[in-house]
């Protein structure tokens, strides 16, 4: 296995050593044989699973992307970042991706940089086989993902949005008091756990592959909130209204 | 079944018994509502509670119960201890209560005996209390204001003292010596009678009565209502998830970190859920809202009733409350009124 970090603030992968009390038995299912952030050992010729963090901001990101594809039997994408963009993203949202890009760094951008290019989510430039949700990541949550990639497993992955996780949790619902809360159209997995701290939902799980977006919007509206509020939220992982892929094209991956 | 009174003031007293052989599961205030959980004295119970988040259903089946053990390397199962705790649930309303009968009629279906259930409900006593309906209940609409069993004990407020039902022997011996109940009055009756009446009337009168719904629900199966509620549906399960009688589940393996041992467990699962009608092979037999909420509605309003005898909706007005989309049984009820009248006219 390698893993490898794109554009992104390394939580993910820091978080996956947090699980400090199981990470010997995670990792021992598998080789570690790249992966920078623990060892300075180069990337080998070959490996069977290419775990990435991290979303495509330059040239040379895609083409790392597409050699991993090429090499990999399995791609992991982990975090919202990797899944969808995630905060890398919002600078590649709507018009002035070249302004932000100037503002940032003036008229020349430094070679260190390498080619930007606006940022985009692993999953357009190849195909994934499995993502592990929100930002950060669970490190049991990515357990759970290696685990079906090695073994194959009989959990389903759910489309369902994450409110009925948070009626689980039996809390009331943010919606009551005017409050946005994106778990009206998030994937379900998460265990609503930032509703559960008080927070409402603000989408890094990514977009069900189900989600109402229209039904949303009115729903949200319908409780005062200006319609421009749910856009801007929405926007903060998820980018344009594709945030999610398809019910099909996950289950033809997921086999 | 035996009717006795006990005073209010007795109360702190029969839950003081419960508390010390039992685990006792009460309505408590939560931040935002009400919600069934484990208390330690008697002031903590919210006895007038008007309804809770989610139901009782929890207790007999988990959100998350660990079936088996297994050794993953060796395919081999391992010996799994089984810790169920003795509990009382005290404060279940009449619909709640119904809830569990319609629980049990699955659950202890002799053909299908499911031992994990039966565990908890064996070491359960339940202990009922009245109410006062809120405008989101139609209890009553479902044949479900009434519990005429499933219960040990049934307080009914009669006004600074309850009328107790008693149902099981366990729970009228600990009643007998926490208290000291009496024999009812005509008094007592007269009472009883009017906090009946009383309840009866203050059912929220916008909420349609219809006759043969069952039928109505077979009639207008394939109406562009059910699209209608299709669109709005988020798919987010919250109405299962609140729901007292929605109790289909899924089973699936779960390893440890390391890998070696998995659990079998079984989670709730939901009609309302993308996923849940997806078969090997790929196919979806209900791919769209307008199919999935439409065959919960068909469970609980028809399908049910054929096998049990009974509806699978007994009015509790949780899922009113929970689903942001405005689609409850409500909104059937509402519908079948709206046609009724066009065909009137
Ligand atoms: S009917 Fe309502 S509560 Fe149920 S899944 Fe649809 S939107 Fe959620
Ligand atoms: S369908 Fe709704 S009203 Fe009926 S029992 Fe379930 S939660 Fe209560």
């Amino acid at each position: 296995m390698v893993v490898v970090g794109l554009a992104s603030c390394f939580g993910c992968q820091i978080n996956l050593t947090n699980a400090e009390a199981h990470l010997m038995d995670i990792l021992s299912q598998v080789d570690v044989e790249y992966w920078q952030l623990t060892s300075s050992d180069p990337m080998p010729e070959d490996f069977d699973i290419a775990v990435i963090e991290g979303a495509v901001t330059t040239k040379e990101a895609a083409e790392t992307v597409k050699a991993l594809r090429g090499i990999a039997d399995t791609v992991i994408t982990i975090g919202a970042c990797a899944n969808t963009g995630g905060i890398p993203g919002l600078a590649a949202e709507g018009a002035g991706y070249e302004e932000r890009i100037a503002a940032v760094y003036g008229a020349t951008v430094p070679a260190a940089c390498g080619t930007m290019v606006a940022p985009s989510a692993v999953g357009e430039h190849i195909a994934v086989d499995y993502e592990v949700a929100c930002c950060p990541v669970e490190p049991l949550d990515f357990a759970r993902v290696l685990q079906h990639a090695l073994y194959g497993s009989n959990v389903q992955q759910l489309t369902a949005t994450l409110c009925g996780e948070c009626k689980r949790n039996e809390r009331g619902c943010f919606y009551e008091d005017g409050t946005l809360c994106l778990g009206l159209v998030t994937r379900c997995g998460c265990g609503a756990r930032c509703p559960s701290l008080g927070r409402p939902c603000k989408g890094c799980a990514g977009l069900s592959a189900d989600a109402n977006l229209k039904g949303a919007r009115a729903i949200s509206a319908g409780c005062g909130i200006p319609t421009g509020r749910f856009e801007e939220v929405l926007r903060i992982f998820n980018h344009g209204e594709g945030g999610g892929d398809s019910t099909e094209a996950r289950s033809e991956r997921e086999g | 079944m035996l009717y006795r009174v006990i005073d209010g003031s007795e109360l702190p007293l029969l839950v003081e018994a419960f508390l010390e052989r039992y685990e006792v599961i009460a309505p408590v205030q939560t931040k935002k509502g009400y919600a069934f959980a484990p208390v330690d004295s008697f002031d903590q119970v919210a006895l007038d509670y008007p309804s809770t988040v989610s139901s009782l259903k929890k207790y007999y089946l988990p959100q998350r119960e660990t079936l088996f053990r297994f050794d993953a390397e060796t395919n081999e199962v391992l010996d799994l201890e089984v810790e169920v705790r003795p509990r009382v649930l005290f404060g279940a309303h009449a619909c709640d209560i119904n809830a569990i009968n319609c629980l049990n009629s699955v659950f202890e279906d002799a053909r299908y005996p499911d031992p994990y259930y039966e565990a908890h409900r064996r070491s359960m006593l339940v202990v009922g209390i009245s109410c006062t309906p809120t405008s989101e209940c139609f209890c009553q609409l479902m044949d479900a204001d009434e519990a005429r069993s499933g219960y040990d004990l049934f307080l009914q407020d009669i006004g600074g003292r309850y009328l107790v039902s008693m149902n099981s022997v366990e729970a009228a011996n600990i009643l007998e010596t926490a208290c000291n109940p009496r024999v009812a009055t005509d008094e007592d009756r007269r009472a009883f009678r009017q906090a009946t009446r009383r309840r009866q009337e203050s059912f929220n009168p916008a909420i349609p009565d219809i006759q043969e719904i069952p039928m109505l629900m077979d009639a207008f199966h394939s109406d562009a209502f059910w699209d209608e509620l299709g669109e709005r549906c988020l798919s987010c399960t919250a109405c299962s998830a609140v729901c007292p009688t929605c109790h289909c589940f899924d089973i699936r393996d779960v390893l440890d970190p390391d890998g070696r041992i998995g659990e079998r467990e079984r989670v709730w699962d939901a009609c309302t859920s993308p996923q849940f009608a997806t078969v090997t092979g790929g196919h979806n037999f209900r791919p769209t809202g307008r199919e999935r909420v439409r065959h919960r509605m068909y469970h609980k309003l028809n399908g049910f009733l054929a096998t049990h005898d009974r509806n699978l909706c007994v009015g509790c007005g949780r899922c009113v409350r929970a689903c942001k989309a405005n689609i409850s049984p409500i909104e059937v009820l509402r519908f079948f009124e709206k046609k009724g009248a066009e065909d009137a006219e």
